[in-house]
């Protein structure tokens, strides 16, 4: 996926999208854009994905990995590549990091007329209005207890499209609100004129001035153009962007820019992984909803110029009971008569939902279940292994644990060489403790795979599963059914093949 | 996957009603049933769940069951019945010709429809495997049950079930057809519905918090409800399961008539719902549980690394109890700036510790549901 970045980035790139950028002060990205094609040969291709925030030292020798997975790309059936593809959404990175769990978002669109290239169908615009609707949704299922506002870059100004706010209906009537306007006076906004990386920067960093210190302080882009229509020094603005804490990410389409790398790695202290490419729609989804695991919070040592990255506080929250009532009455949030709801538990105080701060005494109400909605990011599911058969043939499965599916059969022993010597390589790789400890690391890190058993293995209880049940507990269940369903008498808590916490 | 195999089943549901999957997770915890025996022994409990599910196969063509055991030590497949996995040599021969070793033999009765036979062996066998695997030291080792696994599991399940049943379901499982065949294969395809019923008995889950939380999250995400029949202890958390997904929560008073409970309040499938009123729980007590002292809070102090639950801001050193890192409650008190917009929702305030006990607004002491 991070090679075809640059494979776009040389050529892809008409360079006609940079002539004649109408105003003169565009200095930034064209300075820029004569520096880029020097770049894409200088510059390491980064082996990274935009969830992968850590450079892991687990990875010894990328470059051993990498042939490695040249070699047996070669040799795919059809199925095994469809099993690649959907396992390569698993998160790569299941080590605990201490992560920003209450998110404050600012997420700006660019709405200028790049956009209405059609190299997504029907265009860009309306594959990315598409998009974040869901990718809103997906926010706020995964950070319940976090905000975000919408911009737009319109036209070389940057528009305001939502409040910060919490309430994913709110925003996803915005984004929609682009293109269907509610009122009949409006006009539907289309992609016009020239994005501003300035503006759009100054005007999040304005929204995000005022967040309190615990929360992360984010700005995602979705960046269609391969100009910035700038008024000023756009290099001040990063520059109090990094003082502010705000970390940038961005999304681009069709190549990389210089200046978008720069904003990115100023702004998440070196690290350019943040800054990623969609070359096509389905890329742009995937790299979208990345985004929605919350960031890893960075250790402060080797940043000794800027502030700490996030002061740890106690929150004060309410957590409120329902009520049900006969008659109704007043809720305090839209004043509106209901029948029931939850009463603030401070102040009395009835609001229609949850999760709200008090309208009366602004205390933040939730319930315990959003909070738990984001357990699974602090003790993540650990990624199980794919099985090779001789693995497969030890343990004898037959059947998906939780499923019941059958799994193809194991074939007879005397399989030809060339998989022979890939079992017993893997074998030897398992001999001792220490071995396979490291092996355990490194897969942890590593690309995730298809199985050639179609199995694959939890490291706790050595259960079995199917690629559904995979992906499944992974993306949604955060839950292995091996480990629960077996008592473990050592730990008086359920252990859920889960990474530990190290703080 | 088989989209051929999938189309093939789609075009005789297309008539009747969608086909409806029932998982049911059965509390099979000795210790509470041991204090149950008096009113309702586990077996007629069995025999009351096997008519229940009779009656569910029969009232649909598609309708499919599945029976899982959260048991004390483990969570079991009673239906269907699982392949028992054989480690290394005797797997070896080809396994396809060789009977599986799980297949349950069942008597022919020509007085009884076959699928109702074939549950009822397979559950009664499965269960009587795993009651007599039991040992003394399992039970000695918990007092609880692995509601977390079982649950685990049936959402797995159905989750494989609806795939079958439909392959390019969500737009999620493929890349291309979220723009061109959205409108085409979704209408066509008659999805399953899938709920789970879990006859609980035992009483405090909360080893097992964090497991249960995240199988309601994925119930509620893939839309399958939870129906809570308790027949004995109390959880808050199996409360909020079924509030949280859509599901009946039932606490009868006599657990005697446990068959009536199930036939009325517990048969009608996710379609027929939506013409029914169903029971409700009316109020649910959705106060969390502080982590330092379990006790149940209304105002709580929220860790923002870890989120973890205390009962009162000055904890010791001003660390946080479970990550141990530094918290600062000034930073909590920090006012909102006067020129944000009304709109704007600060997710944390917080006045010191002037109103650090819980308030007298809810009924006080105890964590039970107030049902009305
Ligand atoms: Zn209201
Ligand atoms: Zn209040
Ligand atoms: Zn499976
Ligand atoms: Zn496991
Ligand atoms: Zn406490
Ligand atoms: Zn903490």
């Amino acid at each position: 996926m991070a090679d075809s970045d640059y494979s776009i980035d040389g050529e892809d790139a008409s360079d006609d999208e940079y002539v004649g950028p109408k105003a003169g002060s565009s200095t930034r990205a064209q300075a820029s854009s004569g520096k880029r094609k020097a770049q894409a040969t200088e510059i390491p291709k980064p082996r990274k994905l935009a969830w992968e925030t850590e450079p892991s030292e687990a990875v010894a020798n990328p470059v051993e990995a990498a042939e490695e997975i040249d070699e047996e790309v070669l040799e795919k059936s059809v199925q095994e590549r469809e099993e690649d593809r959907k396992r390569k959404r698993l998160r790569k990175d299941t080590k605990p990091f201490q992560r920003g769990i209450i998110r404050h978002v600012v997420l700006v669109l660019d709405l200028s007329e790049t956009m209405l290239e059609r190299d997504m169908r029907p265009n860009r615009y309306i594959t990315m209005i598409r998009y974040t609707q869901e990718y809103v949704r997906e926010f706020f299922e995964q950070n319940p207890i976090s905000q975000m506002s919408v911009l737009g870059m319109h036209d070389g100004l940057c528009i305001r499209v939502s409040e910060l706010s919490g309430n994913p209906a709110e925003h996803i009537a915005a984004i929609q609100g682009l293109r269907f306007p509610r009122s009949l006076q409006d006009l539907p906004k289309e992609p016009k004129g020239s994005p501003s990386l300035q503006n759009a920067l100054e005007l999040a960093r304005a929204m995000l001035y005022h967040t309190p210190s615990h929360g992360t302080r984010e700005v995602i882009i979705v960046f269609g153009s391969l100009i910035s229509l700038d008024p000023g020094d756009i290099h001040q603005t990063i520059k109090a962007c990094v003082r502010d804490r705000i970390r940038v990410s961005i999304v681009g389409m069709s190549a990389r820019l210089r200046i978008c790398q720069e904003i990115v790695s100023r702004t998440n202290a070196g690290d350019e992984s943040e800054y990623v490419i969609a070359t096509d729609q389905e890329l742009l989804r995937e790299l979208l909803l990345a985004t929605t695991t919350p960031p890893v919070i960075r250790s402060t040592e080797d940043t000794t110029t800027t502030p700490a990255e996030s002061a740890a506080a106690l929150m004060m929250m309410g957590f409120p009971s329902r009520v049900v009532e006969d008659v109704p009455t007043m809720c305090a949030c839209h004043g509106n008569l209901t029948t029931g709801g939850y009463t603030c538990s401070r102040c009395s105080a009835k609001v229609c939902s949850l999760p709200v701060t008090c309208p009366s005494c602004q205390l933040t109400l939730l319930l315990s279940t959003h909070l738990a909605r984001s357990y699974h990011h602090l003790f993540p599911l650990r990624n199980w292994v794919e099985v090779s058969w001789e693995r497969a043939r030890e343990r004898g499965s037959r059947e998906c644990v939780s499923c019941l599916s059958t799994f193809p059969e194991v074939p007879p022993e005397d399989v030809d060489d060339e998989e022979m010597q890939d079992g017993e390589r893997l074998q030897s790789k398992m001999d001792g403790d220490a071995a396979r400890q490291r092996r355990m690391d490194k897969e942890d890190s590593e690309e995730q795979k298809a199985s050639e058993s179609a199995r694959y293995e939890c490291r706790a209880c050595e259960s079995h599963f199917c690629i559904d049940c995979d992906m499944f507990c992974h993306l949604v269940l955060h839950n292995c059914p091996g480990c629960l369903s077996m008592l473990n008498p050592a730990s008086e808590v359920q252990e859920n093949g889960d990474v530990v916490m190290t703080g | 996957m088989n989209g051929i195999d999938g189309t093939d089943r789609q075009v005789k549901t297309d008539e009747g009603p969608p086909p409806s999957l029932l998982a049911v997770v059965l509390d099979t915890n000795p210790h509470a049933w041991a204090h149950l025996s008096s009113t309702l022994p586990l077996s007629s409990c069995i025999a009351a769940l096997l008519i229940f599910i009779n009656a569910h196969l029969a009232s649909g063509n598609g309708n499919e069951v599945a029976v899982i055991a959260s048991h004390s030590h483990r969570a079991e497949w009673l239906y269907p019945t699982p392949h028992t996995t054989s480690p290394s040599h005797r797997s070896k021969l080809n396994g396809s010709t060789s009977s599986p070793n799980g297949t349950i033999k069942i008597p022919e009765n020509p007085n009884k429809y076959r699928p109702f036979a074939t549950v009822e062996q397979s559950l009664l066998q499965n269960f009587s495997a795993l009651l007599s695997s039991t040992k003394e030291a399992h039970l000695a080792a918990t007092p609880t049950t692995l509601i977390g696994g079982a649950l685990s599991l049936a959402l797995s399940y159905i989750a494989k079930s609806v795939l079958r049943h439909s392959p390019v379901d969500t737009g999620i499982e493929n890349p291309l057809s979220a723009l061109a065949d959205s409108e085409s294969s979704h209408t066509a395809r008659v999805p399953l519905t899938s709920r789970i019923l879990i006859v609980s008995v035992s009483g405090d889950l909360a080893n097992q918090y964090i497991p249960v939380m995240n199988s309601i999250f994925a119930a509620q995400r893939k839309r399958i409800p939870i129906d809570i029949l308790k027949l004995a202890g109390d959880t808050v958390l199996l409360q909020q399961a079924s509030d949280a997904t859509g599901g009946v929560y039932m606490k009868p008073e006599q657990p005697e008539g446990l068959l009536q409970y199930l036939m009325m309040g517990f048969l009608p499938d996710a379609t027929a719902r939506r013409s029914l009123v169903m029971p409700s729980a009316g109020g649910v007590d959705f106060r969390a549980a502080c982590f330092c002292h379990r006790k149940v809070v209304d105002i709580g102090f929220v860790c923002s690394v870890c989120l973890s639950i205390f009962c009162e801001p000055n904890l010791p050193d001003n660390l946080c109890l479970t990550c141990g890192s530094y918290l600062s409650l000034r930073a909590a008190q920090t006012a909102t700036p006067a020129l944000i917009p009304r709109k704007k929702k600060k997710k944390k305030r917080a006045g010191g510790g002037d109103s650090a006990t819980p308030g007298g607004s809810t009924p006080a002491g105890s964590s039970t549901p107030m049902h009305l």
